[in-house]
């Protein structure tokens, strides 16, 4: 059942069969595939395909295969691995059906689902897992150790194995892990250049640049790890390596130089105005929408031409380089043979090592209805409803524009702390066939949802369910927690179906969700110990100096040193100040002062000696009053 | 015998066992060699991992006969070291290499029509950058050990002071071939048996065994009693480490499994050394071996090192914010309470 899934893949794969025919042991390969697409844009496929004979990966000698990958695979008993980095979005709508219907891409940021040896036990396989994660994020820069058991899923429909196992098959575990809030840049494009036996030095992995790529409105790398079997006699099985990275560019602005990255208008005298609107004059212009195709140049739209070529134990009729472009369409190759092939809207152009290859296609206008690119099997989008910071919706739109009915499975992996209600899920439009579901455990595992569905002719199917937001412990926020957290895409694979053979093993994808969680002040730890230290500063400290202070006369107390200099500054500053003639004024006033000071202070030393007087003349006081006799 | 006395010598110089050797200073001149060759070796480890590497400067050549090579060459002298560790083999192909930009490169020598590499480049010639030599998974040492093919460009390359390989000390080695032709895409095993040779060599070197008795079987049972003398001190002098940090943070638990591993590491140095009295060389490698694996699984235990334990410092700092604006005012007033104190003391006494 699942070869013949395999076999009835669309014609847009003849291509990579056949460089698979050839696949003798220890072979290498790879191929660019240049499609431009509707609205200025082009689309370009690089596939590096190494493979090496099983008895030579067994006993880890390797020669185009990457050794580096190989011992990870061999140290995690991993029998396939399929790993994905991507960025952007496929337009649907105007460039049509995915690349590869959508079996070479991810969702949003980084995807891996490897089938994994684990001897029949649940905890090996997710010990080998996690060590596997953890290798892979080492080698290619990516945090792919955060693909951790809150992450993990076990899907039962969506994958399939693309590899020959053979017997071994039923031993095999199948772990999926995604990180949609992943960045994907150029410290992931290096480690994958450099399992590349010609590294990026050579061939057609010289167009690769970092700042073309990321540049692009959507690419994605995939690594893809299978073994295969031809099961012809005498030859034995071949672990096979395909590496592939995938873009879609907008011509127009990867055209830009590299120096002046500004996009500018261009000058009036070069636009063309739409003379159909009614505002049309001397002075107001509305230009004109595109038709037609930009011209372009390879160089310029990747930075530099494609340098020498990477034949490494190739055949005579292997080309490196398509174009896929109408027949009437004028092409300018330079430094590559074009081989000549019955297809009239394919070229094919076979690098030489000794010369640099480049591509230059001048502005041509396509007449109507030659440009509709093939429709994909299934619309789909997904967002989140409701508002609020306890609960929201899920609501995904699935829109099947054929005139046949299509059976497809729906993967959802949702984070632990968006918690679904099963019990609200509705389906419009279409019909459910199977559920799949494994409920959440809170900080262990998140939801794992999938759905088979059946969404009859020319309809558009609606999923609806509700779900609660939870509270995050303050320590698990990441540090900036008000912009939300990342949900994974949905994955949903297309079922071979009685009426709808062409489209089976297909893939679409749902872009990614930003949930905004409640959030807490996380100024309040500062906010607490700042008002309790002056609470008690001020409380304490006022209470303490009222129970303990004694009140003295102003001059018991001992000039303390700082107010003896803050007197001598202040002086200073007054004997600078009042040199210009405010001096009599100031003296009278501080003799005033003193005189005052003086008048108070000899008072109270009369007191006190009286006092003292008193004191040590007490007895004689009381003297004198028995002697006047008491009153 | 008499380079084997020194080599023991020279490891016991540093350890407390130092004043019970004898005539140490009978062996001192020799000590400045020995020192060299422990110093080029690698430190002893369960397990290997050799990888043989092709690296090409330019496209050619893009395959090598080395299983054969190895399979005739390297197997039997790694089954004859197989008593001292165990050893994996894995090789590798990498086309377009490019020499480090750090160094200054081959020079183009005019008399003898070759490209020269100066002796200060060797040490910065493996450009860690971009040639993907990352060191194996899982526990054990990596011994490169590289063959270097250069550019057609840049051929033949020679070394400045003559010959075509040398050893980095603690890593591997490196070994340059000039092929005949640059159109060969594949290196045949006669091609590349005297380069197997040289390898045996450096691994030789680099695996620290000593070169006096011409006998190979003499000098690997050479190398047993020196690993089993190394093991038997590194393992102790873990031990030792471990019982002072266990001192120094009082607050560490220590778990079952620790005290286990120390238990067995102690017998089996007790092992080690009663059959060593005895001369029984191979009981004793065995029971050093299993004693230093044990001490080193005691001491790096990951439990242990992740304890969650407060340092003072973090007491400090949660607690002076409210405790602070309370302590100073009293300890103010302690002071001046004091001062008045004595003040008075001192009054009643001038006046008393």
């Amino acid at each position: 059942m699942h070869l013949s899934a395999l076999l009835s893949l669309p014609a847009s794969l003849a291509f990579l069969t056949f460089t698979l025919a050839s696949a003798s042991p220890h072979s290498y390969t790879e191929h660019l595939h240049l499609l431009p697409l509707p609205q200025s844009h082009l689309h370009a496929h690089f596939n590096f395909t190494a493979t090496t004979p099983l008895s030579a990966y067994e006993s880890s000698h390797f020669r185009y295969f990457p050794r580096s990958l190989a011992q990870i695979l061999q140290h995690t008993r991993t029998k396939e691995l399929h790993l994905r980095f991507t960025t952007g979005r496929w337009d649907d709508e105007a460039w049509g059906a995915r690349p590869l219907d959508g079996t070479r891409e991810g969702g949003t940021g980084v995807e891996l689902w490897a089938w994994v040896d684990g001897e029949g036990s649940t905890t090996v396989a997710k010990e080998r897992w996690s060590e596997l994660v953890n290798s892979l994020s080492g080698l290619f820069c990516a945090s792919l150790n955060f693909i951790d058991s809150t992450k993990t899923v076990r899907p039962v429909r969506t994958f399939e194995p693309e590899g020959h196992h053979g017997n071994a098959k039923g031993g095999l575990q199948l772990l999926h892990g995604m990180l949609p809030h992943e960045v994907v840049c150029t410290e992931n494009l290096t480690p994958f250049l450099k399992l590349l036996p010609c590294k990026g030095k050579a061939g057609i992995s010289t167009l690769l640049d970092g700042h073309k790529l990321f540049d692009a409105t959507w690419q994605s790398m995939a690594i893809d790890v299978r073994p295969v079997c031809e099961g012809k006699a005498g030859e034995e099985c071949v672990l096979e390596i395909q590496q592939s990275v995938s873009m879609a560019l907008s011509i127009p602005r990867s055209m830009r130089e590299r120096h002046d990255p500004i996009p500018r208008p261009a000058r009036i005298e070069d636009v063309e105005c739409d003379e159909s609107k009614p505002w049309n004059g001397h002075d107001t212009c509305f230009p004109k929408a595109l038709t037609g195709e930009p011209a372009w140049t390879l160089s310029k739209v990747f930075g530099h031409a494609a340098k020498g070529a990477c034949d490494l134990e190739r055949d005579d009729q292997a080309f490196d380089v398509t174009l896929e472009v109408p027949s009437d369409r004028p092409v300018n190759a330079t430094g590559a043979s074009e081989l000549t092939f019955p297809s009239t809207t394919r070229r094919h152009y076979r690098l030489s090592a000794s010369s640099s290859f480049d591509l230059s296609l001048p502005a041509h206008s396509t007449p109507l209805g030659q440009n509709s690119p093939p429709s994909p099997p299934l619309y789909a989008t997904r967002q989140i409803a409701g508002h609020g910071q306890e609960r929201g919706s899920m609501h995904t739109t699935l829109r099947n524009p054929h005139a046949h009915p299509l059976t497809l499975v729906y993967m959802e992996t949702l984070p632990w702390y968006q918690r679904p209600y099963m019990h609200t899920l509705r389906l419009a439009n279409g019909k459910q066939e199977k559920m799949y579901y494994t409920p959440a455990l809170d900080r262990k595992r998140g939801t794992h949802l999938e759905l088979v569905l059946t969404i009859p002719a020319e309809s558009t199917a609606t999923l609806t369910y509700d779900f609660e937001k939870a509270v995050l412990r303050y320590t698990e926020y990441p540090p900036d927690a008000n912009r939300g957290f990342d949900v994974a895409p949905a994955v949903i694979r297309i079922l071979a179906n009685n009426e709808s053979p062409q489209f089976a093993g297909s893939y679409v994808r749902t872009t990614s969700l930003l949930l905004s969680l409640p959030t807490p002040d996380f100024s309040m730890p500062y906010n607490v110990i700042i008002l309790t230290s002056t609470v008690i500063a001020l409380g304490f400290g006022s209470l303490f100096n009222l129970l303990t202070r004694s009140f003295v006369l102003a001059e018991e107390v001992p000039p303390s040193p700082l107010a003896g200099v803050v007197r001598r500054m202040r002086d200073l500053v007054k004997g600078l100040l009042g040199k210009n003639g405010d001096v009599a004024k100031d003296e009278e006033s501080s003799e005033v002062k003193d005189g005052k000071t003086a008048e108070i202070s000899r008072y109270m030393r009369e007191e006190t000696k009286g006092k003292a007087n008193g004191i040590a003349n007490g007895d004689a006081d009381l003297r004198d009053r028995r002697a006047r006799g008491s009153p | 015998m008499a380079d084997e006395q020194a080599s023991i010598a020279l490891l016991l110089r540093d350890s407390p066992l130092h004043d019970s050797f004898r005539d140490e200073s009978a062996f001192a001149s020799q000590f400045e060699s020995l020192q060299r060759r422990t110093t080029r070796a690698f430190k002893p480890a369960p397990s290997y991992h050799l990888t043989f590497s092709l690296f090409a400067g330019g496209s050619a050549p893009s395959s090598w006969d080395i299983e054969t090579a190895a399979e005739q060459y390297i197997n039997p002298l790694l089954q004859a070291l197989s008593s001292i560790s165990d050893f994996t083999v894995d090789t590798q192909v990498q086309l377009h290499a490019s020499i480090s930009p750090a160094i200054a490169g081959p020079t183009f020598d005019t008399p003898t029509i070759t490209w020269t590499l100066l002796a200060s480049d060797l040490s910065g010639f493996v450009n860690a950058a971009e040639w993907p030599l990352s060191p194996g998974i899982g526990s054990g040492s990596t011994i490169n050990l590289i063959l270097y093919v250069p550019h057609p460009r840049q051929t033949p390359l020679t070394l400045s002071g003559g010959g075509n390989s040398w050893i980095i000390p603690q890593w591997g080695g490196v070994q340059i071939l000039n092929p005949a032709s640059n159109t060969t895409s594949h290196l045949s095993a006669a091609h590349i048996e005297p380069v197997m040779l040289t390898f045996a060599d450096q691994l030789m070197s680099l695996l620290g065994v000593p070169d006096s008795p011409p006998s190979l079987s003499l000098r690997i049972a050479a190398l047993q009693r020196e690993r089993t003398t190394s093991l038997i001190l590194s393992a102790s002098s873990t031990l030792g480490a471990l019982v002072r940090l266990t001192r120094k943070l009082q607050s560490i638990a220590i778990p079952k499994t620790v005290a286990h591993s120390v238990e067995l590491t102690i017998s089996h140095l007790e092992q080690a050394c009663t059959a060593l009295s005895e001369g029984d060389y191979a009981a004793a490698l065995t029971s050093a071996k299993v004693a230093e694996a044990e001490a080193e699984k005691a001491f790096f235990e990951p439990s242990m090192v992740g304890q969650v334990y407060f340092p003072e410092e973090h007491k400090f700092a949660v607690y002076v914010p409210l405790l602070g604006p309370m302590g100073v005012p009293l300890v103010m007033t302690l002071i001046k309470e004091a001062r008045g104190l004595v003040g008075r003391r001192k009054g009643k006494v001038k006046v008393g």
